[in-house]
């Protein structure tokens, strides 16, 4: 057979839209939604320190360690962002926010990193840290969310279910300072031909 | 090698509709054409077309491979140097390339000869791996086309594939796929790709190439302030490297796809290359640089091609074919270069290419394209095809 041999036309529908949720990332908490449930959800145990990982998990003080750095490194890569420490503060509570260094922007501490049993298999997963959200107006309050702000659950509980998403490194979040860079050279030749051109592939 | 006319399948536009497929009909024409096929056997399609165009994809790296060593050879690509340590990098770093398509004339007898190498922006993807696929399914579960009826195109297949391959060599990025607004078919096809990358469980983005952003440290971003680690761009790099971003580019750490190599291999200068390098070729036609035109002797008619250009725009004849009607466009300004005139086999008034894919160096199906005029253009009708 010189074809594909099997093309599953379910996936291939477009009737409804493909990425219906838009999900916001660091500041704009307020439109986040609960993340939907599947059957492939993992078990996570919320731990808020070395200590706490050894005593409550299967881990050894050793992987702890490493864990807790991973954590470390992952809040301070991809962690929420903001410009003042107001507005950090109005998010995630009073003395609850820092500025790193060499950085005139505000982060909030994390209370805890996610332990679970689908990171020792290491496989593109990662120990992410988890914020606890403190906004009075947001119905979401002492909500537990990652890094690009979807929600885990209600803060104090023991263990959460998650999509194995939340345990993948979040990507690197920053300023962008200009837009535009590119599309130039092909704005100005589709003034040819009346822009009756399909596009700018061949 | 066939022309057959065939019914139509009723409310075919519904299907279309329920696929996403949008863009079937443009400025009021047909560009989807299922009123016939293209029928060819299995020797046809293996022995005429699989097996050069993994022939000519190979030579076409042995070109990349000695240009990019040669300042005088970089040069004749007219691309700016700027980028050149940009697009060496690519090739030396052995950065993946996803797919191309090389355009050929062949009417089912003799050799396929190559027209020119798409291998950095080629569209008509989804039409090709998915649509009319569907097509012949249709057409068999219908009982219209016998059951053991064929279809050179396992490229869904094999793109999905692919996207694996990259997933493992770049690991734990998520890929953004661009194109320029404004272009139902260009969207079309970045979405049907990045179904595919989706299928191979890559997570993916998309931003529209005038929305890419810039931070202070040069990295560029999408529209919600993700720094941008891994791209597909269905924008001609040639467009790019002219860009107000095209400093960054090298700088920030993007893998991108096509990758810049490529930039080599969609340009017209790699046909005089060819003919250079492998001279006598029976899938190539004598090919010259302007300043070499003394080398076309015995040739009484040439094509005239920019080195950029898309879907055929700017072509001309020159020798005993200038009668037919040079096309349109807003390409040339770098310069030209010239190809022996081969006239694409007529079947009945349609003048009919053949764009061979590729999934990184393996031969992965066939489109068709056909139109009342001898140079192909962006609007000619696409038709489906069958191995019997």
């Amino acid at each position: 057979m010189k074809r594909s041999r099997y093309i599953d036309l379910d996936k291939m529908r477009k009737a409804k839209p493909k990425h219906p949720l838009f999900r916001p990332l660091t500041l704009a908490v307020a439109s986040i939604t609960l993340a939907a449930c599947g059957q492939n959800e993992e078990e996570v145990k919320i731990v808020s320190s070395v200590e706490d990982c050894t005593a409550n998990t299967t881990l050894t003080t050793e992987q702890c360690e490493v864990a807790y750095k991973q954590a470390v490194a992952e809040a301070v890569r991809t962690g929420p962002r903001y410009t003042s420490q107001r507005q950090c503060e109005e998010d995630f509570g009073y003395d609850q926010c820092v500025s790193p260094r060499s950085s005139s922007t505000f982060m909030p501490m994390f209370t805890g990193f996610m332990i679970g049993n689908l990171l020792s298999s290491n496989r593109g997963y990662g120990y992410n840290p988890v914020y606890q959200y403190r906004n009075s107006n947001s119905s979401s309050r002492n909500s537990l969310m990652t890094a690009d702000g979807s929600i885990i659950g209600r803060a104090g509980q023991r263990s959460y279910k998650v999509s194995p998403n939340e345990l993948k490194p979040k990507p690197r979040v920053t300023r962008t300072v200009s837009r535009g860079g590119f599309g130039a050279v092909a704005s100005a030749k589709s003034s040819w031909g009346g822009g009756k051109s399909k596009g700018w592939g061949g | 090698m066939f022309r057959i006319p065939i019914a139509e399948r009723p409310q075919w536009q519904k299907r279309a509709e329920e696929f996403g497929f949008e863009f079937h009909t443009m400025h009021g024409e047909k560009y989807w054409d299922e009123s016939a096929y293209y029928q060819f056997t299995l020797e046809q399609i293996e022995k005429g077309i699989e097996a050069p165009t993994e022939d000519i994809h190979q030579m076409c790296l042995a070109v990349v491979d000695k240009v990019i060593k040669d300042d005088e050879l970089m040069r004749r690509f007219c691309l700016p140097e700027a980028q050149w340590d940009f697009i060496r990098q690519s090739w030396l770093n052995g950065d993946p390339s996803l797919y191309s398509r090389l355009d050929f004339a062949y009417s089912g007898k003799g050799d396929a000869k190559l027209y020119e190498n798409n291998a950095d922006t080629p569209t008509s993807v989804y039409e090709t791996g998915f649509w009319q696929w569907l097509w012949l399914q249709d057409n068999v579960d219908a009982g219209v086309l016998l059951p053991h009826s064929d279809q050179f195109n396992c490229l869904q297949e094999k793109l999905v594939n692919r996207f694996k391959e990259i997933k493992y060599l770049t690991p734990d990025r998520v890929l953004h796929f661009s194109c320029c607004k404004d272009t139902p078919e260009d969207r079309g096809t970045v979405q049907y790709l990045e179904d595919c990358a989706n299928e191979a469980e890559i997570e993916t983005d998309f931003v529209y190439i005038d929305d890419i952003g810039r931070d202070a440290e040069g990295s560029f971003t999408d529209t919600k302030d993700q720094v941008i680690s891994s791209m597909f761009k269905l924008y001609p790099w040639e467009f790019m490297f002219q860009e107000a971003f095209s400093s960054q580019l090298g700088k920030n750490n993007i893998r991108w796809l096509e990758p810049p190599w490529k930039s080599l291999l969609s340009n017209k200068a790699l046909l005089p290359m060819l003919w250079k390098m492998f001279p006598n070729h029976p899938n190539l036609l004598p090919a010259f640089f302007e300043d070499e035109l003394h080398l076309a002797t015995g040739i009484d008619s040439l094509v005239k091609k920019p080195i950029f250009s898309r879907e055929g725009s700017n072509i001309s004849f020159v020798g005993k074919d200038t009668h037919i009607e040079a096309s349109s466009g807003p390409y040339g300004e770098e310069g030209f270069i010239y190809q022996a005139t081969y006239m694409l086999p007529k079947f009945g008034n349609n003048y009919t290419l053949i764009g061979s894919w590729l999934v990184d160096d393996q031969a992965a199906g066939i489109s068709i394209r056909e139109d009342s005029n001898p140079i192909t253009q962006d609007m000619s009708r696409y038709l489906p095809h069958v191995i019997v």
